[in-house]
């Protein structure tokens, strides 16, 4: 404020030139994200395309891919080894949970590499670099479609009856995506900040899914008490719970459920864009 | 001055981060410092240090420099990709930049790269499509537009990305190198390309080697030399300095091209002098 504005500085007010690689306000800087939304999407929908581009049956990995995986967990668990673990349809159970962890922590990895991964992008184009962890989010959300359809065809098969939960599917996923790119964003600073948080990630991961009940319900085994509590009310273990409750009819869907997957995704989405929109100027430092 | 700046560059300093290896001096080569190679790897280097000029529309500014001089990190920095440690950049409009590494996606076609590329640098949906067949002609590979990037020669990359980045008609085109590896038809289209822009009240900056296209695109020159700004003026003088400080042999002066542009060499070193 103190000091006078530069010769040059006041030529460029003077014929109202803006200055550039400057944070815009973030009204703006939505309204330019906003503008470039075409963007992220395209980039979302090409990077989960390429994934399977690289060999001959192509886009038929896209739902080869969780087929099989399906098929892994049906043979290991429904004919080699006898275990419910405290769960009636224990492969519904665990196919669900296997799936919809992975769409959170691929969402969390790929996001945590959005900046320091696309390096060639950021120092080439300008745009609001947030669009970069979105999309790489984006493109987990696209991969995911294959495999919700290979649930869909799956669970019946389990001995599930239809019932009018199934319909809040999309926004059960719809809620984990949100908090997945809340995630992302967060991550994506950090690891374009710090290298070293991204050796981390996989170990946050792994302890993650320990917690979450993936393979397990927590009830069972944790019981009841503030552990318990803890463990079922943390984001990743609610979103499990949730895709849960609207495939399966032993889980229940609660309106207090409903309340913690809206305000993870809310919080996560809030917090994550404002801490990474701080960075913007710098995303381009290496 | 009448001419409107399209771009002032206010003293700008740029630093960035590299991993992966640390520069040491002899001595610390000698002591416990050497562990610095294997642990906490990280060195800061100092790109560019203080550079100032004003650009105006319709301007083709030329710049030279050794390798490692800033060059490139310069136009970056201009381009708003890599952020300034102090002093500011202010331009009037929007600005492109084309870098031999500007990397559009390896592993999709280029028909794909076409679309993302266009919406990367802010046009709708609409507009893309419109201009999808002037790009896939103004690349001219032929049907190679439908195989993956990673299968493209450097100087079809070159072609490609140069049809992406000049399509969307920025106010400022920056030129790093890209023209260095197409053929002599691809250097004619481009150079026509970089005349419309001009002509248009666009900037042009370009980076190159190459003396023979620094005198046949651009009006004026600029030199860097580590990081700092050693010279701006008219296209002679600034070369004729440069081969008498690198030893190396001025390129043969070529008639300019009458359709370069009402800039000539006289107004260009005025602006020198002024700016």
């Amino acid at each position: 404020m103190t000091t006078t504005p530069s010769p040059l500085a006041t030529l460029a007010a003077e014929h109202g030139l803006r200055q550039v690689g400057v944070r815009p306000p973030l009204r703006r800087y939505l309204a330019t994200m906003w503008q470039r939304r075409h963007f992220a999407v395209s980039l979302a929908g090409s990077k989960a395309y390429a994934r399977n581009q690289g060999n001959y049956l192509g886009q038929v990995w896209a739902l080869l891919n969780p087929v099989l995986w399906a098929l892994v967990y049906l043979l290991v668990f429904g004919v080699l080894l006898d275990t419910s673990r405290g769960v009636e349809n224990f492969i519904g159970f665990l196919v669900v949970g296997v799936f919809m962890f992975h769409f959170s922590s691929a969402s969390i990895t790929t996001g945590s590499n959005a900046i320091v991964g696309n390096q060639g992008l950021i120092t080439s184009l300008q745009f609001p670099r947030a669009l970069l962890p979105i999309a790489s989010v984006l493109a987990e959300l696209v991969t995911l479609v294959p495999a919700l359809v290979v649930l869909l065809v799956l669970v019946p098969l389990t001995g599930e009856p239809f019932a009018w939960t199934w319909l809040l599917l999309p926004l059960a996923v719809g809620l984990q995506w949100i908090f997945g790119t809340g995630v992302a964003l967060v991550c994506a600073r950090l690891v374009s900040q710090w290298r070293d948080v991204k050796q981390l990630i996989p170990f946050v991961l792994r302890a993650l899914m320990y917690v979450s009940g993936v393979f397990f319900s927590i009830d069972h085994y944790v019981g009841s008490g503030t552990a318990a509590a803890v463990l079922s009310h943390q984001p990743v273990a609610v979103y499990l719970e949730l895709v849960r409750g609207t495939l399966l009819s032993e889980v229940a869907l609660t309106p207090a459920l409903w309340g913690w997957a809206f305000g993870w995704a809310l919080l996560t989405l809030v917090l994550g864009f404002i801490f990474f929109w701080h960075a913007e100027e710098r995303y381009g430092r290496g | 001055m009448a001419d409107r700046p399209s771009l002032i560059v206010d003293d700008v300093h740029v630093t960035y981060r590299t991993y992966g290896g640390r520069r040491l001096t002899a001595r610390q080569q000698k002591t416990w410092h050497t562990i610095g190679r294997h642990v906490g790897a990280v060195d800061k280097v100092r790109a560019v240090r203080g550079i100032s000029f004003v650009a105006h529309h319709g301007e083709s500014i030329g710049v030279i420099g050794h390798n490692g001089s800033g060059k490139s990190t310069l136009l970056r920095a201009i381009a708003g990709v890599l952020p300034t440690e102090s002093g500011a950049v202010y331009a009037d409009g929007t600005a492109s930049l084309l870098g031999v590494n500007a990397a559009l996606m390896r592993d999709l076609t280029g028909e794909r790269n076409i679309v993302l590329g266009g919406l990367a640098l802010g046009q709708t949906p609409t507009q893309v499509e419109d201009r999808f067949d002037e790009v896939v002609d103004f690349a001219g590979i032929g049907d190679f537009m439908q195989l993956p990037m990673r299968a493209y020669s450097s100087g079809m990359g070159a072609r490609l990305r140069f049809a992406i980045s000049s399509a969307a008609r920025p106010d400022i085109l920056m030129i790093d190198e890209a023209l260095s590896t197409g053929d002599a038809e691809f250097r004619r289209r481009s150079r026509d390309r970089v005349d419309q822009i001009r002509s248009e009240a666009g900037t042009v900056l370009l980076v190159s080697h190459s003396m023979s296209t620094i005198r046949s695109m651009c009006d004026r020159v600029l030199w860097v030399d580590g990081g700092e700004l050693r010279l701006d003026g008219a296209v002679d003088e600034v070369l004729e300095a440069y081969a008498e400080a690198t030893g190396r042999p001025v390129a043969r002066r070529t008639p300019r091209r009458p359709s370069a542009g009402p800039r000539t060499a006289a107004r260009a070193s005025e602006q020198a002098v002024a700016g």
